[in-house]
């Protein structure tokens, strides 16, 4: 019994090492440890031994157990090895073919930029409101010391509309325009509240005006600070602040006296031109210097106008075009392709 | 306003350079928004006269010429052209010298004869087209001197870009004050004091003002004996340097001294003026007007006109009449300085669209205190230059004098508005150069009587403004606006419309946008309901109404991507429709309604284009749906019903309205009618969705709330149904869950199949069930008995069949 023992144990080692693959390697195992395989078909006939005899043999036994069992273990590895290192020489994949995803769409960079602005202003405080795009020569001009027959009406070519088409079951206490600016916001949001106030105007705004450098629907953010003892000098903080976080810490910025009948003083900022850092270029035109925000302090005819007191509080307001800055940020070089929303301007961001 | 810089010297010193005074003015706020240099391109160009002139040996057509410039020696000079004798002065370009068309001169030989320079023509300066021949300068002009010098164009001249508040810097002495009051240099102010003779004035010619109210003073000088002729041409070079036309001598003086004083000026010929009688009064009805552009107009009763006995002579304030024009044989004029009120001329000036030198000034403001010495400046110059003589006295109507105005200024509040502490004696200094004039001291503050000039100042914030722009605003300080005592959460809209942008663009779709305005025709064919409101003055009929829908203008975008060949488009816009409300426009309510809405469109090849990895498909409506589940997922907006809907602009098979759980319609989804893209010009197959964002960001859940994960595993079971084709997936759904329940956490159809083996007219709805108890884990027995309760109840219900 021993010596087949030993013979079925030299037979197994000598059939396992010739194995190469998994399912080769299990059925050695049925065969040989299986419940039904030879090693029980031997020890089988044990129960006749003597119990001397029956520990002694059953003591080859297990080892001869453990040893397949260890060969098989191995034989399993090996084969499963081989079986991944021809699956690893297999050809190589197409790298270079696409991707399965679908691209996100682009963002469109007035809006974009506009964002941009407005988380800008935030980290300052600013919060936001908006008005209507339709709105009364009221709130347009007149609140903002633009009285009729008032030449500085010439800096913005309105659109007026025509009020049958309104609607109104009551006259409107004036005629209704498409907003030339997002100021008049402002008057509106100081009169639905108290100061302090600190908040940014985003929006639409609209003028009679269509060629390379001007279309008649284009966006604007106005800010306005509301408190007491407001000062130019924080203005110029202000705006300093968000040039620099806005195009960069090497921005420099340059107030020049300006007039807004809203404003007084009234200053433009111009900001050192960022493709040439302000020795001169095309951009530019030369001069080092781009002109970006309109800005000053809050006229007291338009404290009066929001119901404010003027001896009260003081204030700053500024406003800015977003398509400039947006073609400054981005490079865009006609102002025109912004609103054409060509599929192959808009992919590119 | 253009400004010769070589006039603005002669009333104050300029800086060194051109540059600095442009630099200096431009802080102090008034913007030069160019400098023009017309002689510059002239340099090494000089007065030459010619002193020989013999045939050049080899060429018929050119002469060898000897030319003086002044210097110990001439200079032999080949010449092609014919019109010049011996004698003549004419420009000689040097050696070395550049010309504005580019031409270097270098010495050179021309058919062997050796050439120092060039003789020029009027077009090779670049002064006119006249290439007829040589430029021939005047016998007097000096030999030697710069050409530039010799023609007037020895100058520079300012465009400057003057605000509509500063009407006193509408003129070469307006800006020399400026100038000075920056420099610290002294204004050189003319006085005039013309020589009188004759008749007085008053026995010439009468003036009475009848509309009052529009005309503050009117005042009036006679020069008799004058002879019309052109201008002397220093007087010509700085009329053409401002960009103003030379006439002759007496228009040429009130057109100078407009651009000297400001004051804009009118010459009458006298002996045109009916009845010697000159009345400021409005027109009558139906009066005409023949203005001296040549045009007969028919006036406006609200025109203020400058009538004599009979008739209206010219349009106050804008433009003179041709019947009392000063023409070449005018003897006697009357000068007008008048000063009328801007919002009249405004309206005058705009009726007729007549936008004038005069007009542009008194609508801006003139300066009262300039009528008389303007009047007094012109009537000299005119007899100078005319050999005129000026009567003694001047006609000065003054309905009702007025005060200069006056403001105060604290100086405590100056450091308080500026943020800066200007020192007073500063302060003082700025007001007093720019002609503010202290006449009342108080302790820390003087009241200042108001240059009437300077129409802009009326208080003590405009006086900071004087202040601040002449200090410098370089030199006030910038600080940080200062910090806050509460921070006001971002409204919820704000995050939502990110979250929205974020998702549109995750599956694909670009970000357009559009005008606001489109074609009344772009809406009529979408079959709007609602009229649009017009705008009055639109550029052009594609944008004269504001659009009540988003489409038109993605439908526009994806028309011209069409154009372009792109195979794959998915475009959305955030943005708002406008609405007419019967009660806007009272008070603080909105003149009209605008609804904020998003809109989507998708059409062409599925994914973004062809792609390797699948076979073409095109989009469909289930592509735009995916869109707008997308950004109900971003904003974790829960329970939407989609229902089916017809509207006029979409495909009645294909369209469903989109609803809040608590029934808010937030507008629609599907194909765009076949009829509306044919109209259109457009292919088939567009998908759009158009949203109202309002309630959909109200019911956003932009924080969302987490739920515990189960504690059991789920046992999952595939059930497929035949159900009749027009059963709804939502209906089957409901069933499912509702008979599974409370078991079934989810049934999600994974296959819609129609064909064999499946009769016509069924469909074959496959689910994939997902059973599960929150208290313990399901048993097969249980699962299996629900799952056939189920597939027993959906039969039933639904009249489908588990398919076999």
């Amino acid at each position: 019994m021993r010596d087949r023992l030993q013979a079925l144990a030299d037979a197994a080692r000598q059939e396992i090492s010739g194995v190469s693959e998994p399912s080769q390697v299990e059925a050695l195992r049925i065969r040989y440890l299986g419940k039904k395989g030879e090693l029980s078909a031997v020890l089988g006939g044990m129960g006749k031994l003597p119990p001397d005899e029956r520990r002694a043999l059953g003591e080859i036994a297990n080892t001869v157990k453990a040893e397949l069992e260890q060969l098989l273990a191995d034989a399993t590895k090996r084969a499963e090895e081989a079986a991944l290192e021809a699956q690893l020489k297999g050809p190589k994949l197409d790298v270079t073919l696409p991707g399965r995803a679908v691209l996100p769409g682009g963002r469109h960079p007035v809006s974009r930029t506009l964002e941009d602005i407005v988380r800008t202003f935030a980290r300052l405080g600013f919060e936001v409101a908006v008005g209507p795009e339709i709105e009364l020569d009221y709130f347009n001009f007149e609140a903002l010391n633009l009285p009729k027959d008032h030449p500085a009406r010439d800096m913005q070519d309105t659109f007026y509309v025509d009020e049958p088409t309104l609607g109104h079951a009551k006259k409107a206490d004036s005629p209704s325009l498409l907003r030339t600016h997002t100021s008049p916001v402002q008057v509106r949001h100081m009169l639905s509240r108290k100061p302090p106030i600190r908040a940014v105007m985003p929006g639409r705004v609209y003028r009679r005006d269509s060629d390379i450098t001007h279309t008649p629907m284009f966006h604007q953010v106005e800010g306005l600070l509301v408190d007491k003892d407001v000062s130019f000098a924080e203005l110029k903080g202000t705006l300093d602040a968000f040039v620099k976080a806005f195009f960069g810490s090497e921005t420099r910025t340059r107030f020049r006296p300006s007039f807004f009948p809203f404003t007084e003083p009234s200053a433009e900022v111009d900001v050192t031109c960022a493709s040439c850092g302000g020795k001169g270029c095309r951009v530019c035109k030369q001069t080092g210097w781009l002109e970006v925000l309109g800005s000053g302090m809050v006229h007291p005819n338009v404290f009066t106008a929001a119901g404010y007191d003027p001896k009260e509080v003081t204030g700053y307001a500024f406003g800015m075009g977003v398509e400039r800055l947006a073609m400054l940020r981005y490079g865009i070089d006609d102002l025109r392709m912004m609103f054409e929303n060509d599929a192959r301007f808009l992919a590119q961001f | 306003m253009k400004i010769s810089v070589k006039w603005l010297g002669d009333y104050v010193a300029l800086p060194p350079s051109v540059d600095e005074l442009a630099r200096k003015l431009t802080a102090a706020g008034l913007e030069i928004e160019g400098v023009e240099r017309p002689g510059e391109g002239l340099r090494g160009v000089v007065v030459a006269q010619i002193r020989e002139s013999v045939q050049h040996p080899n060429a018929d057509k050119l002469s060898v010429t000897q030319v003086d410039i002044g210097g110990s020696a001439l200079f032999q000079v080949v010449c092609g052209a014919k019109n010049f004798k011996v004698g003549d002065k004419v420009p000689l370009a040097t050696v070395g010298a550049k010309l504005p068309n580019g031409m270097e001169i270098k010495q050179a030989a021309l058919r062997g004869v050796d050439s120092f320079g060039m003789l020029c023509s009027a077009k090779e300066l670049g002064i006119t087209e006249d290439s007829s021949g040589l430029l021939i300068l005047p016998a007097d002009t000096k030999l030697g001197i710069p050409i530039a010098e010799a023609i007037g164009l020895d100058d520079s001249v300012l465009e400057v870009n003057v605000t509509p508040n500063r009407p006193d810097a509408l003129s070469h002495l307006g800006i020399a004050r400026e100038v000075g009051v920056v420099t610290g240099a002294q204004l050189k102010v003319p006085q005039p004091k013309p020589a009188e003779s004759g008749k007085p004035v008053a026995e010439l010619v009468k003036v009475r003002i009848d509309a009052k109210e529009r005309c503050s003073r009117y005042a009036a000088r006679v020069v008799e004996g004058v002879t019309i002729q052109p201008s002397p041409q220093w007087m010509q070079d700085r009329l053409k340097a401002c960009g103003v036309r030379a006439i002759n001598n007496v228009v040429d003086v009130t057109n100078y001294v407009l651009l000297e004083y400001g004051q804009p000026l009118h010459a009458f010929d006298l002996d045109k003026v009916a009845g010697q009688e000159i009345v400021v009064r409005t027109a009558k009805p139906g009066e005409k007007l023949r203005t001296l552009d040549d045009k007969e107009r028919t006036l406006d009763a609200d025109d203020l006109v400058i009538a004599d006995r009979d008739r209206a002579q010219a349009l106050a304030g804008v433009m003179g009449g041709g019947d009392s024009e000063v023409t070449q044989g005018t003897k006697r004029i009357v000068i007008e300085s008048a000063h009328f009120h801007g919002s009249g001329v405004r309206r005058s000036a705009k009726r007729y669209a007549l936008h004038t030198e005069a007009s542009h000034r008194f609508e801006r403001g003139a300066d009262l205190d300039a009528v008389l010495p303007a009047l007094d400046r012109a009537a000299q110059l005119i007899a100078e230059l005319s050999g005129g003589t000026v009567v003694p006295g001047r006609v000065d109507v003054q309905p009702e004098p007025l005060a200069p105005r006056r403001a105060a200024l604290r100086y405590a509040r100056v450091e308080k508005v500026l943020g800066v502490a200007v020192p007073e004696a500063e302060v003082r200094r700025i007001l007093t150069a720019l002609g503010f004039k202290s006449v009342e001291e108080e302790q820390g503050q003087t009241t200042f009587e108001v240059p009437r000039a300077r129409v802009d100042v009326e208080r003590e914030e405009d006086l900071m403004e004087e202040v601040a722009r002449v200090y410098g605003y370089d030199n006030i300080p910038a600080r940080l606006p200062r910090g806050l005592e509460t921070l006001a959460p971002e409204p919820l809209s704000m995050e939502a419309e990110r979250r929205l942008r974020h998702a549109l663009g995750g599956v694909g779709l670009s970000e357009v946008v559009n005008y606001s305005f489109v074609a009344p025709k772009s809406l009529e064919v979408l079959g709007g309901k609602e009229a649009p409101i017009a705008l009055m003055n639109p550029l052009s009929v594609e944008q004269s109404v504001m659009r009540t829908s988003l489409l038109p203008g993605l439908l526009e975008n994806l028309s011209r991507s069409v154009r372009h060949q792109v195979e794959s488009v998915g475009l959305y816009e955030t943005g708002r429709a406008y609405f007419r409300d019967a009660q806007g426009g009272q008070g603080m309510r909105p003149a009209a309604r605008e609804v904020p809405r998003v809109a989507g469109l998708v059409w062409g090849l599925r994914g973004g284009g062809r792609s390797w990895t699948q076979k073409d498909s095109r989009v469909d409506f289930y592509d735009a749906k995916g869109a707008v589940e997308a950004l109900l997922h971003a904003l974790h907006v829960e329970g939407v019903a989609f229902t089916p809907a017809e509207a006029p602009a979409y495909h009645p098979r294909s369209c469903a309205q989109v609803a809040l759980k608590d029934g808010t319609v937030l507008g629609l989804l599907g194909e765009v009618h076949p009829r509306v893209t044919k109209a259109l010009g457009l292919p088939e197959g567009v998908f759009v969705f158009e949203l109202d964002t309002d309630p959909l960001y109200a019911a956003a859940r932009l924080v969302p709330q987490a739920a515990g994960l189960p504690k059991y595993p789920a046992v999952l079971r595939d059930l497929a149904v035949v159900v009749p084709l027009e059963l709804r997936n939502e209906e089957v759904r409901r069933v499912i869950l509702e008979v599974g329940a409370p078991l079934v956490e989810d049934a999600l159809v994974f296959d819609v199949y129609t064909g064999k083996p499946i009769p016509e007219g069924k469909k074959n709805l496959a689910y994939a069930l997902r059973y599960r108890s929150p208290e313990r884990t399901l048993t097969d027995a249980e699962v299996t008995a629900a799952h056939q309760r189920i597939i027993t109840e959906v039969n039933q219900r639904l009249g489908a069949a588990l398919r076999a």
